[in-house]
């Protein structure tokens, strides 16, 4: 098979798989829906992982989508390493999230099961879409696709109504950020009158060689409002407040939001448009700043969450952040490294806490679990080497992914990055505290009286292999990229070099030795968490800052939500009833009237039609002779 | 003042005229007042013949054949007329006793 077919191969299965399951898919026996949901996945990752062994790279194109003057928009596939590297996280992990689910949504009835399980596989589509677009318009088709299957996956519970607001939220947050990137394409095209990759890149000022100076004002229009995209999507500040409520959804809906899809999708995005960023250092230097802030701010408000998911969904927040940090100085591959890594443990966390919630009969109070480390080992093995990973303890993935993107910022040494280097420092060390915090409080200890399970059942085996294989992955992943400390390979970072450039500068002897104390600190405070409490229960205006996230969601509900529905409330009140609806209600009442009226005269007596009809005839004779008489 | 040559003596076209008004007045009335349907359809008629007077008197004054032709017509049209009212007649007969048109107000709005 052509590679050609083989990539389009990759959007074709998800795709036949939604379709199947959309349609009355759930009527057939159960096992049908089972085999399907995660077995078009895995086809992909067979196809992904077909590519992926060939070295194949290329710009395909399939056919013209819209032609008009010198708008053209071909359907073209755009394989090169980074988008094989993105399609094997979204595959891979994704398809065992999507088989885990297989466990962890049994109880659903036959048609729910199969609508979850089409969505999922919507989502899978749509985010392969976002990453072998070739051209920005498919772009943006899959980011918004991405957005429409979030919003249908977080309400998916659509008879609970905070996971309906919540859903609501998430599009809302979403579509903002859809509107920066058509108005960002917007931009680029008027500029440089193409929407393919390859032909705006080579239009680009420092393209081919030609010689430029930095600073383009267009570029710099356009990069920012890329960037609103990529900060909606992956729920970076200031428009994060959609991540956490979207706890809503089922645990492995989160789980694939947070791990394999729909956040990653901001990084790639700078990854992506890096040509476009490289030369814009204003837009390139927020999104570095950003990412540290959002680290630091996420981290911050995870230390006071009670709920597991809530406080898992702001550690990905602030994992993302660093992810942001990373690109956003420049270290690209080093922030699709710890995407990788991320992809691995948080989706551990994920299924690892839904096998919890699963046993806990939906509990999500950390506080009502306790002593669950002799009840369910498995899950606590995997759990708490998700933890350590998160945390960046030697020797699992996290501990790898982290100290480069901080080694990098370190070693490059000017003052951006190293601000940011400082914020992504405190921010390790927090993640080290809640993690901490997390893991003992669930599973250390006595059991809680108010643990709604006296004796919890292990999740079955379906649920249990996905989350050993990601185990596995967590534990081991950091040998792919180990040169920072003097031996093994860079298997991601040269794996990437043909699309974002090699490693621009060197981690020193000296930084890597930071990192490592840095790191160390994180894992002393994951294990102190055991004893100390936060300080922030000591100041007690601080624990309510954290607790209500810093009055995000009360300032854009009195800033925007509020007013938005008082105007509304006015509009109803004061102008639909009164003006629009009284005009149709009384159009309806005049001809209700007016028909009374005029039937009177159809009275139905013969004598009655006869003496109008002679009236008038001699009325019309009377008029003519009258005129003809005047003449 | 013209006259008509009939069948020897001569009479004032007038006449003929004055006739054909009080027939169609009395074939008007006649619609206007009455209630039984035969009768009303027997008005008609009067209505309809005072006009062929008319037609056929004017004819004659103006040698002109037209008019003649016209109250042919207009009597074939009465004789169809007669045919269809008589049968709606006979129906609402048979169906029920309907001697007042007044009856016959289904369609009253």
């Amino acid at each position: 098979m052509s590679n050609q077919t083989l990539a389009l191969l990759i959007l074709v299965f998800p795709a036949a798989g939604a379709l199947l399951l959309a349609g009355r898919g759930w009527r057939l026996p159960r096992i049908f829906t089972v085999l399907v949901g995660p077995g078009v996945v895995w086809a992909s990752f067979v196809c992904v992982l077909a590519l992926f062994a060939g070295k194949a790279s290329g710009d395909f194109t399939y056919w013209t989508w819209i032609k008009s003057g010198s708008f053209d928009v071909p359907f073209n596939i755009l394989i090169d390493n980074l988008s094989i590297f993105m399609c094997l996280v979204i595959t891979g992990v994704g398809g065992l999230i999507v088989s885990y689910s297989v466990g962890y949504m049994e109880h659903e009835d036959d048609p729910s099961y199969g609508r979850f399980f089409c969505y999922m596989d919507v989502f899978i589509f749509s985010m392969l879409l976002l990453v072998l677009a070739g051209n920005f318009v498919f772009l943006i088709v899959g980011w918004a696709l991405v957005g429409l299957s979030s919003y249908l996956l977080i309400g998916f519970w659509y008879q609970r109504h905070s996971a309906v607001v919540a859903a609501r939220k998430a599009f809302v947050m979403n579509v903002i950020g859809d509107v920066g990137m058509i108005l960002g394409t917007f931009v680029l095209f008027t500029q440089y009158h193409a929407v393919t990759y390859a032909k705006v890149f080579d239009a680009l000022p420092c393209a081919n060689g030609r010689s430029c100076i930095g600073g383009d004002q267009t570029l710099e229009l356009a990069a920012f409002l890329l960037l609103i995209g990529a900060v909606a999507k992956s729920a970076q500040l200031p428009l994060h407040t959609w991540l956490p409520d979207a706890m809503e959804g089922p645990t492995p809906v989160s789980a694939l939001i947070h791990a394999a899809t729909m956040v990653t999708a901001g990084v790639y995005l700078v990854g992506r448009t890096h040509p476009i960023f490289d030369l814009a250092p204003y837009a390139h230097g927020a999104v570095a700043i950003i990412g540290a802030v959002t680290a630091l701010f996420a981290a911050t408000i995870a230390i006071v969450q009670v709920d597991i998911k809530r406080v898992l969904a702001y550690s990905t927040m602030s994992q993302i952040g660093y992810m942001f940090l990373a690109v956003g100085i420049g270290a690209y591959s080093a922030g699709f490294f710890h995407l990788l890594s991320h992809a691995f443990f948080k989706a551990l966390l994920f299924l690892a806490a839904g096998n919890i919630i699963h046993a806990m009969h939906d509990e999500q109070d950390m506080r009502k679990y306790g002593g669950l480390w002799n009840q369910m080992r498995p899950t606590s093995i995997a759990f708490l080497v998700g933890s350590l990973s998160l945390v960046g303890v030697i020797p699992f993935v996290g501990f790898f992914s982290k100290e480069q993107i901080l080694g990098l910022a370190f070693a490059r040494g000017d003052l951006l990055s190293g601000s940011v280097w400082v914020i992504g420092a405190l921010t390790a060390l927090l993640t080290g505290f809640y993690t901490g915090r997390m893991w003992w409080l669930a599973f250390w200890g006595k059991p809680s009286p108010q643990r709604p399970v006296e004796h919890p059942h292990e999740a079955p085996p379906v649920m249990l292999v996905p989350v050993a294989i990601l185990a596995v992955l967590a534990a081991v992943g950091g040998l792919l990229e180990t040169r920072a400390l003097g031996f093994g390979t860079s298997a991601v970072t040269d794996f990437l070099a043909s699309v974002v450039g090699p490693q621009r500068w060197e981690e020193s002897l000296p930084v890597v030795a930071i990192g490592l104390v840095t790191m160390i600190l994180a894992t002393a405070l994951f294990y102190g968490a055991m004893r100390i409490r936060p300080w922030s229960s000591r100041v007690p205006w601080a624990q309510r800052l954290l607790e209500r996230k810093y009055y995000f969601d009360d300032i854009y509900d009195g800033v925007f939500v509020r007013p938005l529905d008082r105007v509304a409330a006015f509009l109803q009140r004061d102008i639909e009833q009164p003006v629009i609806d009284a005009a149709v209600v009384d159009t309806g009442y005049l001809a209700r009237w007016s028909a009374a009226e005029l039937s009177l005269t159809q009275s139905g007596y013969f004598r009655n039609y006869v003496l109008v009809f002679v009236v008038g005839v001699v009325a019309i004779a009377g008029v003519l002779l009258l005129v003809r008489a005047l003449t | 003042m013209s006259t008509l040559d009939i069948g020897g003596s001569h009479l004032d076209t007038s006449w003929f005229l004055v006739l054909s008004a009080i027939l169609f007045t009395l074939g008007t009335v006649g619609v206007l007042i009455r209630r039984n349907p035969l009768v009303i359809l027997i008005s008609i008629e009067l209505m309809l013949n005072a006009a062929n007077l008319a037609l056929v008197t004017f004819s004659r004054q103006l040698q002109n054949i037209d008019g003649q032709l016209f109250a042919l017509m207009s009597m074939t049209v009465a004789a169809a007329e007669a045919v269809v009212g008589l049968a709606i007649l006979v129906d609402i007969f048979r169906t029920r006793d309907a001697e007042d048109v007044d009856d016959l107000s289904e369609l009253r709005g």
